[in-house]
């Protein structure tokens, strides 16, 4: 782990000058990299940072405008003071009400993300959004009508123009926009990340550095590194048949993927319950005890969930409510306060 | 304005010094020889009575090769083309700046290639535009293009009943993990295409329909309605490679 105070690590080396992109001048957006993180996995060269490409992508997550019926915007299932996720949801809600096949994954961190999705499915930033956006039981819209939608709008061919130089809007600028947006999101300002960056003199208190050691010891081969995944795929043992949600079985169609689902990011934890890829669980405590109790066999389950004389993680009630404190100093307040990722409208 | 002319100068040199011509290719979409219509009711060769309603295919990274083994290759940003049987312009590939020679190979994909599935979005323009072009021809839950697209409705000819069916056939690999690689690169023998001055070659490729359904295995499509994302869909690639043979050569 890195002890080194926090560092800027400015990508765009020049933070307010302007640049080019075609004929149109654009705004450098300073992008910071937290010291404690990975390096990134996007490509920031291909689709620089910019004032006016950030707050295009700002505008569009939060209009519903992109769904068929005018109804759902990114917004509705990735909600700001949900850690953007959907609060009260075990599945994603779309348009008619219709109830999406899985619980929706925070946003956050996605400059650093192997891939995305519970089941991997999309490995590059730039498609993401096209998954919501025509998923049937999301935003059941076509990406081309979502591009001839937008260029109908005066608003948003000028807002194109300034940030893109493009007269006519394609989807290319419209993933550009939604990616500098998404991948701008950064949360890395949480009472642990002041702690190990030893900023102002941050310390966990007993109980909260009792959960941490636990947490190192019992929970971090899969929730690693400072993004608290692996970005793994794996079975966690919540059933012993899986006839509904195969998970990452979906996308590679091998057996051995079985009801595995992407390794969550535990960043922000308190605030995006319900939890696991069916919502299924409402609290922190009852994720607890599904470690400690109710983990189920099966051919793929994970084998660090095997490894002991039982299955599971063998925590004492104690020991998970100390793992519940040291989680809740995963909590960034300024993500959820950040105005620059709330409703423009606002 | 001087510079366009220097450019223009430079070009027309360039293009007498290379001999470069262009070269068509017109994909013909057949039935048992007669052009596909979706008008007509068919049988398969397994028996299957069928009316087609979808047919699109992508064509890309071209090649042409002589007797030496040498390759030229179109440029890559220029050489994805998708194929639609009811637009009909789409069916004629223009190849220009072909240099000169005798060819014996003509070397093409079914499909998309693995690296620009999983390019950035700036390299997904024009028939790889997920917003226009590309729209069905794209998995959003499983990134990728659809290479081959087959729909249509057969009918039982005992109680009249209609079942849709639909192939949508794709798979580049996998990006992270290994998964279904349903790319088809296809060599047509050319015997012998001459690009030259004043030749202008046409090659047509004759797309035999009815052999998706019993090229290598034969398919019941009652058996298989919909075959998309599966195992069952390295079957139904490996027909469809078969079904791309060449027409002819003509000189216009």
């Amino acid at each position: 782990m890195n002890k080194q105070a926090w560092i800027f690590a400015l990508l765009i080396t020049v933070l307010t000058c302007s640049f080019f992109v075609g004929k149109q001048s654009v705004t450098a957006k300073a992008l910071l990299i937290p010291s404690n993180f990975p390096t990134p996995t996007y490509d920031l060269s291909k689709n620089p940072l910019t004032e006016e490409g950030f707050a295009l992508g700002r505008k569009l997550f939060y209009d519903p405008l992109l769904s068929k019926d005018g109804t759902i915007s990114c917004a509705s299932c990735h909600q700001q003071d949900a850690g953007f996720v959907q609060a009260d949801h075990d599945l994603s809600h779309g348009v008619e009400d219709r109830l999406g096949k899985r619980n929706a994954l925070p946003i956050f961190n996605a400059l650093f993300r192997k891939s995305f999705f519970w089941d991997g499915g999309v490995p590059k930033l730039d498609f993401v959004p096209v998954n919501p956006i025509e998923n049937e039981l999301e935003m059941d819209e076509k990406m081309d009508n979502v591009v001839h939608k937008l260029n109908a709008s005066t608003n948003y061919r000028a807002l194109f123009k300034n940030a893109f130089s493009v007269d006519t809007i394609s989807s290319k600028e419209v993933l550009q926009a939604f990616a500098q947006f998404m991948y701008a999101m950064v949360s890395a300002n949480a009472k642990y990340d002041k702690f190990v960056r030893k900023e102002n003199n941050t310390l966990l208190d007993k109980e909260e550095l009792a959960g941490f050691n636990l947490f190192k010891d019992k929970c971090a081969s899969c929730h690693s590194t400072d993004l608290f995944t692996d970005d793994s795929f794996r079975n966690n043992g919540l059933d012993n048949e899986h006839p509904k949600d195969k998970g990452r079985e979906e996308i590679t169609l091998n057996l051995a993927d079985r009801a595995k689902f992407k390794v969550p990011s535990l960043r922000n934890v308190s605030l995006t319950a319900p939890y696991m890829h069916d919502g299924r669980f409402n609290s922190l405590e009852e994720v607890m005890d599904h470690y400690a109790n109710t983990v189920q066999n099966s051919s793929t389950l994970d084998p660090l969930l095997k490894s002991g004389t039982r299955l599971g993680i063998p925590l004492t009630s104690n020991e998970q409510k100390q793992l519940i404190l040291f989680l809740n100093t995963l909590t960034d307040s300024t993500l959820i306060n950040n105005k620059d990722f709330s409703n423009p409208k606002h | 304005m001087k510079n366009k002319l220097f450019l223009l100068a430079a070009f027309v040199i360039f293009s007498i010094a290379s001999n470069a011509q262009s070269v068509q290719l017109q994909f013909k979409n057949q039935f048992n020889g007669a052009p596909l219509s979706f008008d007509q009711l068919y049988q398969t060769p397994i028996g299957d009575s069928v009316k087609f309603s979808t047919l699109n295919y992508f064509i890309s990274n071209i090649e042409l090769v002589d007797k030496k083994g040498n390759s030229y290759k179109v440029p890559q940003d220029s050489s994805y083309f998708l194929l639609k049987h009811q637009n009909d312009s789409s069916k004629t590939i223009s190849l220009s700046n072909i240099p000169a020679g005798k060819y014996q190979q003509l070397v093409f994909t079914i499909g998309v290639d693995s690296v620009r599935n999983t390019l950035d979005v700036s390299r997904r323009t024009g028939t790889l535009d997920v917003g226009a072009a590309a729209r069905g021809m794209y998995w959003v839950w499983n990134s990728g293009y659809i290479f081959f697209k087959l729909e249509g409705k057969t009918i039982n000819q005992v109680d009249s009943l209609r079942k849709n069916f639909r192939y949508h056939i794709g798979g580049y690999g996998g990006y992270d993990s290994k998964t279904i690689n349903n790319i088809k690169v296809r060599t047509i023998p050319l015997k012998s295409l001459v690009v030259k001055k004043g030749k202008n070659p046409v090659i047509t490729i004759d797309v035999a329909v009815e052999r998706f359904f019993n090229s290598i295995i034969p398919v019941k499509i009652l058996e298989h309605p919909s075959v998309m994302w599966g195992d069952f869909s390295v079957k139904l690639a490996n027909n469809y490679e078969q079904i791309f043979n060449l027409g002819g050569i003509k000189y216009e």
